[in-house]
């Protein structure tokens, strides 16, 4: 039991380092030596604090992952950072597991920027504020090398990751005969709808994170979570095809998301009833493409069939057919 | 005549509920009392190299399988009257099967399919009806071709799965090595037929195999 009060109080005292504020910026050459004060801060505790075994590996993982922050003292800091930190232990909700990856970290401050984005847009100030509501300093922006990208491309995997969350509940009811399974046209027009939605509370702001996206450093992303998105889509609505169609199918769906995301960008009807309408209407045409293909087809050898029905018989009226 | 009039199995993806249902109840539920698939091939793995390896590899292998069924369709649509056609179209008929296992997988996967689809069945039909024009002795040499490098390409694939981990691929494995055992009949097969007996045998080999080494490189990036 004293050895678990002990390790609790290490941890707190690590995450009390972390958010000691940075006097200057935070460059990757600054994190190797951080990571040196982080560890003999820690050899420091572990010592002081006497426990063997409870105390190390916990600590050691997360000297591992949190890269930034410095200390000179870690025992000046360990007191001020234990009163700061009680947000922590709440967010993270376990009191035994006191680490977490930088990924995690980062996906965090970036979630809490989101509710700033309609005020500072997607920009740098937008994460510092996120950060500073998580008790962080604004300056673990540094921790973020792509600045509003980082946040973007975030915020565009969270819509993503959401909309592939509720197309699988909607498909396990299908399968479990508690809902009825949608026509193609129909599944395709929800899907979107429900991803462009996700959109609303942004709207304002979205054409800045459009343009963002079009960065070239973006653009590989950008292009990997839209490809994500729309395989998903097609996958819920069905389709398991394993020729070109797969690529001409995703390529529509492509099309189709993409203008009426600009067409929702400069939509001012009420509820973006004119955004649906578009969308509506392309769906109808690619059915209607795909229709008329299958038509073309059909005719084609309906047509050849008659043709070579005609050569046979003008053979046989010529007399060519016989054994001579 | 009755060519013509064979009917056109239109393969409706969008709607094979059964299998589908039974394969999501498989995923959903392991381990598996009663579904129609009993297994899962490729093993489940959350590591991004490796999935992205596997995908790679039943991308080529079924880029592989459909360029063979072309070339039987090929072979067969100018040899089709004739002796040899029963023979050219049990081969087919395996091959088929192979290529049916194969969009199983890319689907249950979610695999992305080689983009050059259209040109293997392109290429694989020209190549099985102008090796056919050779007569039957050229549709054989053709057949022991392809299928000698689709042997050794499934064979560098179990040695590569051999060398990751032979027990977690063993399903994999099982599934490659009853393919290559396939392929490789075909080419005792074909050899029993007299391929060699072509004139400029080993020109016509050499050429199919270095094609086929090319279609496997490329399908394998793209």
């Amino acid at each position: 039991m004293a050895a678990l009060i002990r390790g609790l109080k290490a941890g707190r005292a690590l995450r009390g380092l972390r958010s000691v504020a940075v006097q200057g910026t935070l460059s990757p050459q600054c994190n190797n030596v951080r990571r040196g004060f982080h560890r003999a801060a820690l050899l420091r505790l572990a010592s002081d604090s006497k426990s063997d075994t409870s105390v190390p590996p916990p600590s050691y993982h997360e000297v591992h992952t949190a890269g930034e922050s410095s200390s000179s003292s870690a025992q000046g800091e360990s007191s001020e950072g234990a009163q700061s930190n009680t947000s922590f232990q709440d967010q993270s909700g376990e009191h035994g597991e006191d680490y977490e990856t930088e990924e995690q970290l980062q996906a965090r401050i970036l979630t809490a920027a989101l509710e700033f984005v309609p005020q500072y847009g997607w920009t740098v100030e937008t994460i510092a504020a996120g950060a500073e509501t998580l008790g962080l300093s604004s300056a673990s922006t540094g921790m973020f090398n792509n600045g509003a990208g980082d946040l973007v491309l975030h915020f565009i995997a969270q819509c993503n990751a959401q909309l592939a969350e509720t197309l699988a509940e909607q498909n396990n009811l299908v399968q479990l005969g508690q809902a009825e399974s949608k026509k193609t046209a129909e599944f395709l027009k929800d899907a979107v709808e429900m991803r462009l939605r996700m959109l609303i509370p942004y709207i304002d702001s979205w054409p800045q994170a459009m343009s963002i996206l079009l960065l070239p450093h973006n653009i590989p992303d950008s292009l990997k979570h839209l490809s994500t998105l729309v395989d998903d889509i097609w996958y819920y609505a069905g389709d398991r095809s394993t020729d070109v169609n797969w690529y001409t199918r995703r390529a529509a769906l492509t099309g189709i998301y993409n203008t009426t995301e600009l067409v929702m960008v400069q939509d001012s009807s009420p509820d973006f009833e004119e955004t649906w309408a578009f969308l509506d209407n392309r769906i109808k045409d690619v059915v209607n493409m795909a229709n008329t293909a299958k038509q073309v087809q059909a005719t084609g050898e309906a047509v050849v069939q008659g043709l070579m029905g005609a050569a046979i018989t003008l053979k046989n009226l010529t007399g060519m057919n016989q054994r001579r | 005549m009755h060519r013509f009039f064979r009917p056109r199995r239109m393969l409706r993806d969008a709607k094979q509920p059964l299998l589908w249902t039974a394969g999501q109840l498989c995923l959903n539920h392991k381990p598996v009392v009663a579904c129609v698939r009993g297994y899962i091939v490729l093993p489940p793995t959350n590591d991004e190299e490796e999935k992205a390896m596997l995908h790679r590899m039943m991308r080529v292998d079924h880029a592989g399988e459909y360029g063979a069924n072309q070339i039987y369709a090929g072979q067969m649509a100018v040899l089709g009257q004739t002796q040899i056609s029963p023979l050219i179209q049990e081969m087919w008929d395996q091959e088929k099967q192979h290529l049916s296992k194969f969009n199983e997988i890319l689907a249950e996967n979610r695999v992305r399919p080689t983009l050059l689809l259209p040109l293997w069945n392109i290429a694989g039909f020209a190549l099985g009806a102008g090796s056919a024009l050779l007569g039957k002795e050229g549709a054989m040499a053709c057949t022991v071709a392809v299928e000698e490098s689709i042997s050794e390409h499934y064979n560098s694939q179990i040695r590569t799965l051999m060398e990751k981990d032979p027990e977690k691929y063993t399903k994999l494995l099982q599934l490659i090595k009853e393919f290559r055992d396939d392929e490789m009949e075909h080419h005792d097969t074909g050899l029993e037929h007299d391929a060699e007996s072509v004139p400029g045998y080993q020109l016509m080999k050499a050429i199919i195999q270095a094609g086929c080494k090319a279609a496997i490189y490329v399908s394998e990036r793209l």
